[in-house]
């Protein structure tokens, strides 16, 4: 029972980032119709970036995180502004092309910059937990929970950050009028602008919430007691099936996808061996992507998307 | 006059004699090129009055796995060929780098292309990274008397059945390691009886594990072999600590040839588990970052590091050079000192060519067999050429975690020499591929 409720905290925990992930995806898509392959990088330079303020400038780590969120906003901003934007009228799959192509300049730009020396970002939880249960024990840093149940605080510090950016955006979307001209830019472009409003800042502001909640993930990714390379921007490729499962333009869909998917792996990787061993190790990363494939066959619009209609 | 006259014009003879007799006996001295090496001075040469051999690296410097350990390797080596620049350069020429550098990403088919572009304009290789990439190109290397200096330690280069005599690699093979090293584990903690050699298989993991079970088989140990992969890959290590806890006989020691993160990981993991055993890890090992992690007491309690060269507190020349190079600044790791190291066999070789008058890929090729290598003390001279276990620099350097220390390491075995490998059956490579 104590393997089921670990597994399901620490899948909650990891599945709150590729929901901010998944969502950072989505808010750009719902805005733009930009499905915007260049946020892994960005999720590794938030992390990067999170490090510098905490690590480099010795800042507290929710400031850096915060001020990280920051500078990858900005970034995301000015993206859009001269990669992106230019492309308004062309087919998205272009736009997509180029968002391909940041990411391999981002990525590189990142390597060249942090990666020789892999980063810490100085957070408060390391690797301290509660034991629920059982008998505390600590060796070498460590702490264990013998016949009890280990709950670590960054996974509580994750769900909880993670929950009250995500409640704060949909508040903001639902009943602010920015989020409102957001919505209505990311329902008919042509219509909005009809009614007044700036739909290039909308673009804009979509774009940097996007780069701010992405930055986020990935400074509570690098939150893990271990060092963080810039080869870590492949963790985000896992919000892609989270993405298919939610539903492209949802984002709804993208918390839950991204849930689920952070659930699924871990139960896997807690249950997998001992029922299917014959599938081999780390069979849980394949997970995500065997429910991605389902997905597109029988429900290729997810959970949570809007169906596509085509006249024919 | 008339005498004055004949003594001009004998005057006149002897000196233009003399002239001709000067400028034979510097084009005799000058020696033969060939591919790879002009007679025109290099860009942006040290020396513009000396000509140029170009030197090619196939590296991985921008988005692969190992650029955090080859930027700061490949750094170093600009480094160490600017210095024999700034002595004169190799026999009238100056040595170039960078012209032919090449990211290839740790991926093989970019390797191989690289090594392509670059095949006709080199004169030798001066890093190419990876086994496996090499192993992709060294048919073509062979049959085309390219010397290359691996950064890669696999067993296999002791032998030409693998590498056709074409290559200088440096210290010793992962496999050697893990046997010297369980050696220096033993005499210095406690003897393991059952070993988990945790790795990368097809990678380096393979040659370390393969070493792990020959020390075992002559040690009467138990081996348990863990692969496992970088955490981009298999996501963390979670598996390889169930594993190693869940296994019976539970290991007493752990062999790591795997990355710093994935170490950090696995040493922390299986400590906060109560795995009362320590660790033995590999070269890539060690990231002095792993200091700000929560790992940092486990590893400083439990953790060596091995390493065939000198470590960043060193004391040899060689490390004075290094640090002299720096102008005081500290590396990001020990890819630098990697880097630096790497270089000594080529310069050897060039040095022994031009001493032969002609600096050319087959006789590159010709002086390697018995070319003895002095590493500046950063690790024992060497001798090129014998097969087995004398082509292989067997000698550790034993590190522990010390934060006090730049780089995080301190040295607390010099060159450690075994037993056990001696014992052992290296006729063959370890593994057979990576």
């Amino acid at each position: 029972m104590n393997d089921l409720i670990h597994s399901l905290i620490f899948g909650i925990a990891q599945g709150s980032i590729y929901a901010l992930i998944a969502l950072s995806f989505v808010v750009i898509f719902r805005a733009t119709g930009v499905l915007n392959f260049a946020q892994p990088a960005l999720m590794i330079l938030g992390a990067f970036a999170t490090s510098v303020f905490a690590i480099d400038l010795g800042l507290n780590y929710f400031i850096a995180l915060v001020l990280a969120m920051i500078v990858i906003a900005l970034l995301s901003m000015g993206i859009e502004r001269v990669a992106i934007r230019p492309m308004v009228g062309q087919s998205t799959f272009s736009a997509a092309l180029i968002t391909v192509g940041l990411f391999i300049a981002l990525y590189v730009i990142s390597t060249r910059l942090f990666d020789s020396k892999p980063r810490t970002v100085n957070d408060p939880w390391g690797v301290s937990a509660l034991c629920l249960g059982g008998n505390l024990k600590e060796e070498w840093g460590f702490v264990s929970c013998e016949g009890g149940l280990i709950i670590y605080w960054h996974s509580i510090g994750k769900i909880v950050l993670a929950t009250i950016v995500i409640a704060a955006l949909f508040i903001w979307l639902a009943r602010s009028k920015y989020g409102l001209a957001m919505r209505a830019t990311s329902m008919d472009q042509e219509t909005a602008l009809a009614q007044g409003i700036n739909v290039g800042g909308m673009f804009s502001t979509s774009w940097a919430i996007s780069g701010a909640i992405v930055a986020l993930a990935g400074g509570l990714f690098a939150a893990n007691g271990s060092v963080i390379q810039s080869t870590d921007a492949l963790f985000a490729l896992v919000a892609l099936p989270a993405l298919v499962l939610g539903g492209l333009d949802s984002l709804k869909g993208a918390v839950i996808g991204g849930l689920a998917i952070g659930i699924l792996m871990n139960l896997t990787k807690t249950y997998q061996t001992a029922i299917a061993p014959w599938l081999g190790l780390n069979f849980e990363n394949v997970v995500p992507y065997i429910v991605m494939i389902i997905v597109l066959l029988i429900r290729p619009y997810g959970l949570f998307g809007t169906k596509e209609v085509q006249r024919v | 006059m008339k005498m004055r006259r004949k003594s001009r014009i004998a005057l006149a003879l002897a000196a233009a004699s003399a002239l001709a007799l000067a400028g034979c006996t510097t084009v005799d001295t000058k020696p033969t090129i060939g591919v790879g090496v002009t007679e025109e001075a290099c860009p942006d040469a040290v020396n513009p009055e000396n000509g140029c051999i170009y030197l090619g690296v196939l590296s991985d410097l921008t988005e692969g796995p190992f650029a955090a350990l080859a930027v700061p390797i490949t750094d170093a080596q600009r480094a160490f060929w600017k210095r024999v620049n700034e002595e004169g350069g190799i026999g009238g020429f100056d040595i170039d780098i960078d012209k032919y550098t090449r990211d290839t990403k740790y991926v093989a088919t970019e390797h191989a292309a690289a090594y392509k572009d670059i095949e006709n304009h080199i004169l030798a290789i001066v890093q190419s990274l990876g086994t496996v990439n090499t192993e992709g190109v060294l048919p073509d290397m062979i049959s085309n008397n390219i010397v290359a200096v691996p950064a890669s330690w696999w067993s296999g280069y002791s032998f030409k059945a693998n590498d056709g005599g074409i290559i200088l690699e440096t210290g010793y093979s992962y496999c050697a390691e893990a046997m010297t090293g369980l050696d220096w584990f033993s005499e210095n903690h406690y003897k393991p009886s059952v070993i988990a050699a945790v790795g990368y298989p097809g990678d380096y993991g393979g040659d370390s594990a393969a070493g792990v079970q020959k020390w075992a088989d002559i040690n009467d140990a138990q081996t348990l072999v863990v692969p496992t992969g970088p955490n981009q890959v298999v996501g963390d290590q979670s598996k390889v600590i169930a594993t190693i806890l869940q296994a019976s006989p539970r290991p007493d020691a752990v062999v790591i040839a795997a990355g710093p993160a994935e170490t950090a990981q696995i040493v922390g993991g299986l400590a906060a588990n109560g795995f009362q055993g320590r660790f033995l890890g590999s070269l890539p090992t060690w990231n002095p970052a792993l200091l700000g992690t929560a790992a940092a007491p486990a590893l400083q309690g439990l953790y060596n590091h091995m390493s065939p060269y000198e470590g960043w507190d060193g004391t040899s020349k060689a490390l004075d050079a290094i640090r002299d190079s720096l102008n005081g600044e500290t590396p990001a790791n020990h890819g630098y000192v990697i880097g630096w190291a790497l270089n000594y066999p080529l310069k050897a070789a060039l040095e022994a060519a031009a001493a032969k008058g002609t600096i050319d890929r087959e006789t590159i090729v010709s002086v390697i067999d018995g070319l003895t290598v002095d590493f500046e003390g950063m690790i024992p001279a060497h001798t090129y050429g014998p097969e087995g276990k004398a082509a292989v620099a067997q000698e550790v350097n034993i590190s522990a975690v010390d934060a006090s220390v730049e780089l995080g390491l301190k040295t607390i075995a010099k060159f450690y020499k075994g037993t056990t490998f001696d014992k052992s059956d290296y006729s063959a490579a370890c593994v057979a591929s990576q």
